[in-house]
């Protein structure tokens, strides 16, 4: 029978600093080193595993007041000054974050969240708001930030974080793009000689076409600005805020990556295994 | 932006462009030069997939080359049941042609959105992927279009199972007049004990049976056999005013595709853990057609 203080999982070992943190409420050893965040206990660990300490929480915030745009009750096309800001508040929003993070001293921010408001006062008054965790590397390496020598940004969770780095590849920046287009409606004698078949409305079709790829490009050229490898995780909003029925943003969103140091080979990313897990 | 200048219109670059939109294969014109580019790596690559798919993705000798999204308007004006097939099958089309144009082995991590935006009769069927070139592997003359999220993708893969396409089962159909009010309306004996309603089950499960053997036949064209996770239903009554209550039924299943040898078995072996994540933001989540959440 082991000695009862002894562990014979050095792994389940509380160590030495955990000892003495839980004997003195307040550590001397770290006067200052407050940290807020809204990581979860896990995404803490993980953030940790990877070499990384969170240090604040960075916000940015815009109200923005949303222009107005006729068009053509019959064509297709892109309203410019619907796009534009939702893509201007947008980035001043995340702007102002990562403006915060800097000021941390932060080498990055994860977990950002990109949301939109609607101010109830105000039909065409949006707030944007971005949020996320900044975060310094422990051992103060400077590889991590983004191509301008600032904090990088990425909507990745710690667990997604950990996981990214895990596979050889580094995040740079959250890239955004917007669209927001009129389809147009359709004729009352177009839907009458169409009345009793099954067929394509193609200029439907064609809008959606022109519209995600519009949204599309542009999140790809910021990605390209970025000196990225590639972009994850990439969503394609189709959202209505509030307008005419027929008018609908296309929000495309991502992180871009790039590989750590050099590419690492296939063979050498860790596989994961295959697990039943028995808690959910 | 000055103040007034939406009073000018817009620069012709953002309107549709003009001449026939796809070309003979279903890749619309206007994408070429940017589909040539990624080709070449001359652009960063976008996709949907999650870190831990990027890894396992990477580690299975996937590269991934760009998002390919495909769309098809259809107005239902003859059927909306069969508007579904329809509308999906020219979807696939389109992304298959474009995975081609760039050389793709597969696209993965396909999942099945529509806009919401009611306009008359219509709807919109669109697919947006990942393609994807397996090392090695010269390019595909026809690209599995994989509806399934790349962590499941890549795991099928390894179990020597393809993912190839969707397959599709939609039949709808009218009961004779009159017989919704003799055998489910009022004018239906013994109405206080409990019976079957032999009339109208065999009404309906017909309906059912012949998706059912519409889906075999689709999976028949595609692979070996189908994993038909998506089943919609619906039945109306319609009162009519002085004339025979109609009663329509129908019903649509659809699903990915897999093609295999049986005689690999999944080479992978289980291991019971403690999960530490919160939730599942670690793989993609598939969502179903909007247009399917109030079926029964």
């Amino acid at each position: 029978m082991a000695d009862a203080d002894q562990i014979s999982n050095p792994n389940a070992s509380v160590p030495n600093s955990a000892k003495q943190r839980l004997h003195s409420l307040r550590s001397a050893a770290h006067p200052s080193a407050v940290f807020t965040s809204d990581l979860s206990v896990n995404e803490f660990l993980l953030v940790r595993k990877a070499g990384f300490e969170p240090i604040g929480l960075c916000v940015g915030s815009c109200i923005y007041h949303v222009g107005i745009q006729y068009s053509s009750w019959k064509s297709n096309q892109e309203l410019e000054v619907l796009s534009q800001a939702m893509y201007h508040a947008r980035e001043l929003a995340m702007t102002r974050m990562r403006e915060e993070a800097k000021q941390m001293g932060a080498d990055g921010v994860v977990g950002v969240r990109l949301e939109i408001k609607h101010l109830p006062m105000e039909g065409d008054i949006l707030e944007f708001v971005a949020i996320g965790t900044g975060i310094v590397h422990g051992e103060g390496h400077a590889g991590f930030r983004a191509h301008d020598g600032g904090p990088f940004t990425s909507d990745l969770s710690g667990q997604d974080f950990y996981t990214l780095l895990q596979s050889g590849y580094r995040p740079i920046e959250m890239v955004m793009g917007s669209c927001v287009y009129h389809i147009a409606r359709r004729g009352f004698m177009q839907s009458m000689a169409q009345a009793g078949q099954n067929v394509e409305l193609e200029n439907f079709t064609q809008a959606l076409y022109t519209a995600r790829e519009l949204a599309m490009e542009r999140m790809q050229t910021e990605a390209q600005t970025a000196k990225a490898e590639g972009v994850i995780g990439t969503e394609i909003h189709e959202k209505s805020h509030r307008w005419e029925s027929h008018v609908i943003e296309f929000f495309a969103v991502g992180t871009a990556i790039t590989p750590l140091t050099s590419e690492i080979a296939s063979e050498n990313i860790p596989a994961p295994q295959f697990v039943l897990s028995v808690n959910n | 932006m000055g103040l007034f200048d939406f009073l000018k219109g817009s620069p012709p670059a953002t309107r549709a462009p003009t001449g026939p939109f796809f070309d003979a294969n279903g890749v619309p014109n206007f994408l070429h030069a940017r589909l040539e580019e990624e080709k070449a790596s001359k652009r960063p690559w976008v996709s949907s997939l999650t870190a831990a798919e990027l890894g396992l993705a990477r580690s299975h000798g996937l590269r991934m080359i760009a998002t390919l999204t495909s769309s098809c308007w259809m107005h239902y004006g003859y059927s909306w049941t069969h508007g579904h097939a329809q509308g999906w099958q020219t979807a696939v089309k389109r992304m298959q042609a474009e995975a081609i144009a760039l050389g793709a082995n597969a696209v993965i991590d396909v999942r099945m959105i529509t806009v919401k935006l009611d306009a008359e009769d219509s709807m919109d069927f669109s697919l947006v992927g990942t393609a994807v070139r397996v090392e090695g592997l010269p390019p595909s003359p026809a690209p599995a279009i994989a509806t399934v999220p790349a962590l499941e993708f890549v795991q099928l893969l390894e179990a020597g199972i393809i993912p190839v396409g969707i397959a599709i089962g939609a039949c709808y159909q009218w009961a004779p007049s009159g017989f919704a009010d003799l055998y489910m309306g009022n004018q239906l004996s013994g109405r206080w004990q409990n019976r079957p309603l032999m009339e109208v089950t065999e009404f309906w499960e017909q309906i059912r049976r012949t998706a059912h053997a519409e889906l075999r036949r689709d999976t028949a064209r595609q692979g070996m056999g189908v994993l038909a996770q998506m089943n919609f239903g619906q039945l109306f009554k319609i009162d009519r005013d002085k004339a025979p209550t109609d009663l329509l039924g129908r019903h649509i299943v659809l699903g990915t595709v897999v093609d295999y040898d049986k005689n690999i078995r999944p080479p992978q072996s289980i291991e019971l853990v403690l999960d530490m994540r919160d939730n599942d933001d670690l793989v993609t989540q598939s969502e179903h057609h909007s247009t399917y959440n109030e079926g029964i």
